[in-house]
């Protein structure tokens, strides 16, 4: 792989509320390269949105900061520069897609403009080729008639429409690197299929490299080459896509792939993960996922384990991965149907 | 298994769209166009379909909770499409709902013990009674006697959809309609409440009917499923025969279209062109020909009927014979 485009080290955001500090996101590290998918899976709470926005620096307005990291975008580090600087990468060098596109739309302004608005900022283009461009952009993401579109406003739009819109304007300036924010969930099936058939064609000719957020682990199988695992605010686990699949290491992992139903196997029970994801201000001491592991041991309850990588290219936080390698094989073994 | 709790025939419910001062021409949105099926004891009818295709509208239909525009609905023998609020109450007993989003459907206000014996109050059930039954309640569902005294807001999804399905059980009814009961919850969740539906069904000999978009958890409950599109039933057969040959074409985009979470399979998808039309605007003919890839002269024109070409399979398209081959 080429020098990663966007790299992200220790990252940690952290929200102060009455209730205290919240660490939304504790230590999260990763890299995507150009015209890679790296996928980041997690469940509510895990901290996947907040990396996100922790990356286009979107914290602004909460009560959110980074509290420490770095987030590497081609060797600057974005956690430092001014938010003039930050402007000009925003949605520039870095797009972002938003799981619900009727709110991240604004509706009162019809779609041509809303286009135009970034293309003209960061392109330097004249109105008249703002709007060639967007056009071509619309055309690019399968819109059928986008000379008629870019005089209509967002309500006028189907939800996949709309998905196909805010992907036309998040491409619009070639980003180097595209956020997509659980895109697809909103949508329904067929329409999904449609959208992520667009988002790997277009990537594919561009080599955009594209961080995909979502709690989906088939979108993950089809679209990712790499995944990140997050659990509690932090990453738990990395690899490439086949290894997480065939051979997870974490627990949580192993777990959230027993858990999903599959098309075509028929089990009488489902195997679940005991208990409940874990609350931001209420977190466990320790491993977060200890009071949910079958395999917890007494460490697992006083310290928490490193993010260490076990076998090359393939990183877990696990203290079965630290102190006793030689139980692996029989635990991935017992998890395995 | 083979006597049946309900008995749908051709129920419609159209919304009237609210026209211009002089208009004359009445429009409605045809949420539920005529669909008909039965639902045996026992069993899990699955419905699912994307959005707006109807299905919660069956179900909402289906539990009285709007009248239907036409059509009969028969509960055990009796017919009770055109019964009253009153008439209705004590037979609302056999028959209850789990709702989809556990925020929205639990009362902020009433504590969880409030919450659950709600019910039983309504169907007259003494206060010693109901003590108990609440208590009772709470265990089977896998939370604990000392969580009664909390609101809603104390509990996680997963949980909050625990209390929901508790409600639902208090007055030991017969059929629980399930609107997308574990569509807002996480994987890891979502699976231990299909479980605990799995269980209570052996337990209480429950019917369900379980309204749902996503297949692989339809294909993990369900016993038989009918797939809906703008307002009408396109496909209806066993589990088994719908999973392994699915006939109508849109069935088989719609189980083409699902994400398979194995990254070393890959697939020839069928891939739909366009959105879905709208309700109020359906097309002609069949519905789907708009985004059918088989679509000919003949499904413009002509309504298929919705027919079984063979047992237990029932189909709507004209050239099911021909696809299915």
């Amino acid at each position: 792989m080429d020098q990663p485009v966007l790299k992200v080290n220790n990252l940690q955001t952290y929200f102060t509320s009455d209730a205290g500090v919240v660490k939304a996101v504790d230590g999260v590290s990763f890299e995507v390269s150009k015209g890679e998918t790296l996928g980041i899976v997690g469940e509510s709470g895990s901290g996947k949105s907040v990396t996100s926005l922790s990356i286009m620096r979107l914290l602004k307005d909460t009560p959110g900061r980074i509290a420490d990291g770095e987030i590497l975008y081609e060797g600057r580090d974005l956690v430092k520069i001014s938010e003039n600087d930050m402007r000009k990468i925003r949605g520039n060098d870095i797009a972002m897609i938003f799981q619900e596109p009727m709110t991240s739309l604004n509706p009162v302004f019809k779609i041509g403009r809303q286009l135009e608005e970034a293309i003209i900022l960061h392109l330097k283009f004249s109105k008249k080729e703002a709007r060639e461009r967007s056009i071509e952009m619309l055309t690019s993401v399968g819109i059928s008639r986008p000379e008629k579109i870019v005089h209509e406003f967002p309500h006028q739009l189907s939800g996949g429409m709309r998905q196909r819109v805010m992907i036309a304007m998040a491409m619009a300036c070639n980003p180097k690197v595209l956020i997509a924010d659980e895109p697809t969930t909103a949508l329904d099936v067929t329409i999904q299929a449609q959208i992520l058939d667009l988002m790997r064609n277009l990537t594919k000719t561009t080599d955009t490299a594209i961080l995909l957020i979502t709690h989906d682990l088939g979108v993950v199988a089809e679209m990712c080459d790499r995944v990140v695992v997050m659990y509690g605010g932090r990453a738990v686990e990395e690899s490439d896509v086949l290894s997480i699949f065939a051979n997870p290491k974490h627990p949580y992992t192993q777990g959230l792939l027993a858990s999903i139903p599959k098309i075509g196997e028929r089990l009488d029970r489902l195997q679940s993960i005991p208990g409940n994801v874990p609350i931001p201000s209420r977190m466990p001491e320790g491993c977060k996922f200890a009071p949910r592991c079958p395999h917890a041991m007494d460490i697992c309850w006083e310290k928490e384990p490193e993010y260490k990588e076990v076998i090359t290219n393939h990183s877990v936080r696990c203290w079965l991965h630290e102190e006793v390698p030689q139980d692996e094989s029989e635990l991935v073994g017992s998890t395995q149907h | 298994m083979s006597q049946n709790l309900l008995e749908v025939h051709n129920i419609k419910k159209y919304f009237p769209i609210k026209k211009k001062l002089f208009s004359k021409k009445k429009e409605f949105i045809k949420a539920v166009d005529g669909i008909s099926f039965t639902v045996k004891k026992g069993e899990t009818l699955s419905i699912v379909g994307e959005s707006g295709c109807g299905k919660s509208t069956t179900g909402r239909v289906l539990m009285k909770l709007l009248e239907a525009t036409e059509g009969k609905i028969v509960f055990e023998g009796n017919d009770i499409t055109g019964l009253s609020d009153d008439e209705i109450r004590p037979l609302r007993k056999e028959f209850q709902m789990v709702f989809q989003d556990p925020y929205a459907s639990l009362n902020p206000r009433l504590t969880v013990k409030e919450i659950i014996e709600e019910p039983l109050i309504v169907h007259n059930i003494d206060k010693a009674k109901r003590a108990d039954r609440v208590v009772e309640l709470l265990e089977v569902v896998g939370l604990n006697k000392y969580h009664a005294n909390r609101y809603p807001h104390e509990f996680s999804g997963g949980q909050r959809q625990r209390i929901g399905i508790a409600r639902a059980l208090a007055v030991n009814p017969k059929l629980i309609i399930a609107d997308e009961p574990v569509s807002a919850l996480d994987v890891s969740i979502q699976s231990q409440i299909l479980n605990l539906l799995k269980d209570l069904q052996e337990k209480y000999d429950l019917t369900y009917i379980f309204i749902a978009h996503d297949l692989s958890v339809v294909e993990h409950i369900s016993d038989r499923v009918a797939v809906m599109y703008l307002g009408r039933l396109v496909e209806l057969t066993t589990r088994d025969e719908l999973f392994a040959t699915p006939l109508h074409p849109y069935t088989k985009a719609l189980l083409s279209a699902v994400p398979v979470p194995d990254p070393t399979v890959k697939r020839n998808r069928i891939i739909l062109k366009g959105d879905i039309p709208s309700p109020a605007a359906p097309p002609s003919g069949c519905t789907f020909h708009t985004r059918c890839p088989f679509a000919q002269d003949r499904c413009r024109e002509q309504i298929p009927e919705f027919r079984e070409i063979e047992k237990e399979h029932f189909v709507a398209c004209h050239f099911a014979e021909e696809l299915g081959s």
